[in-house]
């Protein structure tokens, strides 16, 4: 059942990433990329995201270290093709700013190899029991039990997420606020109340770090 | 004496409900009966309408994002520009950074490219019960009427009384906070100045824009020196500190223009000689060749005219809902941007962003439903050089603090180790942002 169930989600966020193809998008997934440039290219980064890529716990700004590498290209990709409106970044992510898609494949490659947060800020531990059946049955096909992810896919890690940026990009991806979301996952969370949002939120950002 | 509203009953009574038109008789005045008992002329509404007053970075924002989302409101856009001038950014355009044209917008454009009305006339008076805003065109109906209509100089908070002093001060030394005229004059100021003391006043009280005062002081001086002229930049500061981008501001000031920029902090003003060229404070005196005068700011005149203005309000703002924006007895009439009575950062992203908050909430009411207070934000980019052009930025929010009914900022990020990437970017950020409002 479960291979059943990612297999869905493969399927469709291919689908969505097909939808929402940018030149630059696989222009940067073809690239060789080179680590050096990234650590400069992340110096303006580093500013908000923090030198560690850590981010903050007010949910401000994600904790990005040890993200998937094709995943960050792609919401690169998206932010700068105005795929994924977010206007706190878009002028810091902007190519005459940082560069075009080598940059871009720089920057993912640095960041993903980033150790990840081990202690990410979390919720008020409510509801905790229900989240994690409920992570188990809507979000783990996906995301892996563990909140891994899946590179391939476009996926996003979930481990090592703050709970507050966690609970605030579901509520705007139920919403469709976020635009570039998977769309099985706008149907998925319809049904979701702003408590279990929070709930599995908090549940993600005690996932275990390695 | 009559007020429009008191001559517009009297006029509709003359008039009667009657289908029949009989013309307005008023002898008080022929010219604003006419104004009262003539309507705008509009399309017929397509859905419920929401007519807005002020076509700054919250009226458009409003104006868009209130027609595209659920339901569709019927969006009516009332300002008496002819065209769009961004403040934002216009420090850059000074120091030639950027052109005219990057700044200038067609309301034209905005219309048509978001399918909204735009009606160049000025907001006189409005008839809450009746839902009615009269203009100089003629009168509109609305069912929401959302004013945006930015902020006036207030002189008078700014030690100053007669009104031939005010006029020359505002003529002479404008501020460059509410006219793109000033802004005109400002410039050829700086690259006519033959050299002395320029004074620069920095007013407090949550005056529009806080950094661009120490911004411009950077950019003149940069210009001075790029022309070679002995000039001293005098800031005279109301605050006691600087208010934004303290260090950065500070670095600058002393590495970059340590022989231009005579920075006077706990400046508050007692008096300007705008003849002698003298502004006076508490403790000194402070003669000037030419200057910048920024005074206190309060809401726009319009919001007083209104009779909305709350008479304990320093800066003569409406009394409205903390969180709901509309005002405490009517919950049709909202007041959105600079003229707010929170005290929020006056600035281009805070009113849009508190635009797209407000776009949801007059649609969560129109449809019966309640949403959560989102707070706005702040994003300010300060270019402290030029050649080449490098700039700070800042991002903050806001928190609401229950004890003091007030807010406060929050999760507030800053970069101040100024760089060319930063200044990039506040010029991306600033296109983006006409994109936003205009085109896309």
């Amino acid at each position: 059942m479960r291979s059943f169930v990612v297999a869905i989600g493969v399927f469709f966020g291919v689908v969505a990433s097909c939808q929402a193809d940018t030149q630059e998008l696989q222009d940067a997934l073809g690239l060789v990329p080179d680590s050096e440039n990234g650590a400069k290219v992340y110096g303006l980064c580093a500013n908000c995201h923090k030198d560690d890529g850590w981010g903050h716990t007010d949910g401000t700004f994600p904790a990005i270290a040890g993200q998937h590498r094709k995943v960050i290209i792609k919401q690169l990709a998206d932010i700068r093709s105005r795929n994924r409106d977010n206007p706190t970044m878009f002028p810091f992510s902007d190519p005459a700013v940082i560069g075009g898609a080598q940059s871009i494949a720089d920057v993912a490659e640095y960041i993903s190899r980033l150790p990840p947060n081990p202690a990410p800020g979390i919720g008020p531990g409510i509801g905790l029991e229900k989240a994690k059946e409920k992570y188990r049955l809507t979000c783990a096909g996906c995301h892996g039990p563990g909140g891994d992810g899946i590179n391939d896919a476009f996926f996003p890690r979930l481990k090592g997420q703050h709970y507050e940026y966690a609970k605030t990009q579901l509520k705007w991806i139920r919403d469709g606020r976020r635009r570039n979301a998977n769309w099985a996952m706008v149907v998925q969370l319809k049904g979701f109340t702003d408590e279990d949002i929070s709930a599995i939120a908090d549940y993600i950002s005690r996932m275990p770090v390695e | 004496m009559a007020t429009l509203k008191d001559i517009s009953r009297r006029s509709f009574l003359a008039s009667g409900a009657a289908a029949v038109a009989i013309p307005a008789v008023s002898l008080a005045a022929p010219i604003l009966a006419g104004i009262t008992t003539r309507a705008l002329g509009l399309p017929a509404a397509k859905g419920p309408r929401a007519v807005i007053v002020g076509g700054g970075w919250a009226g458009l924002t409003l104006a868009k994002h209130l027609r595209s989302g659920k339901p569709e409101f019927d969006v009516v856009l009332v300002e008496r520009s002819r065209i769009f001038h961004s403040f934002p950014l216009s420090n850059l355009w000074l120091a030639n950074e950027v052109s005219l044209s990057f700044l200038s917008h067609s309301y034209i454009d905005a219309a048509r490219n978001h399918d909204y009305v735009y009606v160049n006339t000025t907001a006189l008076d409005a008839d809450r019960e009746r839902r009615r805003l009269y203009t100089s065109h003629g009168y509109v109906d609305y069912d929401y009427l959302i004013l945006a209509p930015g902020i006036d100089y207030d002189y008078e908070r700014t030690g100053l009384e007669d009104p031939e002093a005010i006029r020359e001060v505002s003529y002479r030394y404008p501020g460059g906070f509410v006219s793109m005229s000033e802004i005109v004059a400002i410039k050829r100021k700086i690259w006519d100045f033959s050299g002395g003391v320029f004074a620069l006043t920095v007013p407090n009280d949550n005056y529009r824009c806080m950094a661009a005062p120490y911004e411009r002081a950077c950019m003149a001086a940069s210009i001075f020196k790029k022309r070679g002229v002995k000039a001293k930049v005098l800031l005279l500061d109301m605050n006691n500190a600087i208010t934004v981008k303290r260090n950065g501001f500070t670095r600058a000031f002393e590495e970059l223009f340590p022989e231009y920029i005579d920075y006077q902090s706990s400046s508050e003003i007692a008096s300007i000689d705008p003849f002698n060229r003298v502004i006076a404070t508490d403790f000194d005196e402070y003669p000037f060749d030419d200057a910048i005068i920024y005074p206190k700011i309060r809401a726009s005149r319009l919001i007083e005219n209104l009779g909305l203005m709350n008479p304990d309000a320093p800066q003569k703002t409406a009394t409205i809902d903390t969180f709901k924006y509309h005002l405490l007895d009517n919950d049709r009439v909202y007041v959105i941007g600079d003229a707010r009575s929170q005290a929020f950062s006056k600035s281009g992203n805070t009113a849009k962003t508190e635009a797209l908050y407000i776009a949801r909430l007059i649609a969560a009411h129109a449809t019966g439903r309640e949403i959560p207070w989102e707070g706005p934000q702040t994003m300010c980019f300060s270019a402290v050089r030029l050649e080449p052009l490098e700039a700070m930025s800042l991002i903050a929010n806001y928190k609401y603090n229950e004890e003091t009914d007030a807010f406060a900022f929050d999760k507030v990020h800053v970069i101040e180790n100024w760089n060319e990437q930063i200044a990039t970017a506040g010029k991306v950020w600033a296109t983006e942002m006409y994109r936003d409002m205009f085109y896309a």
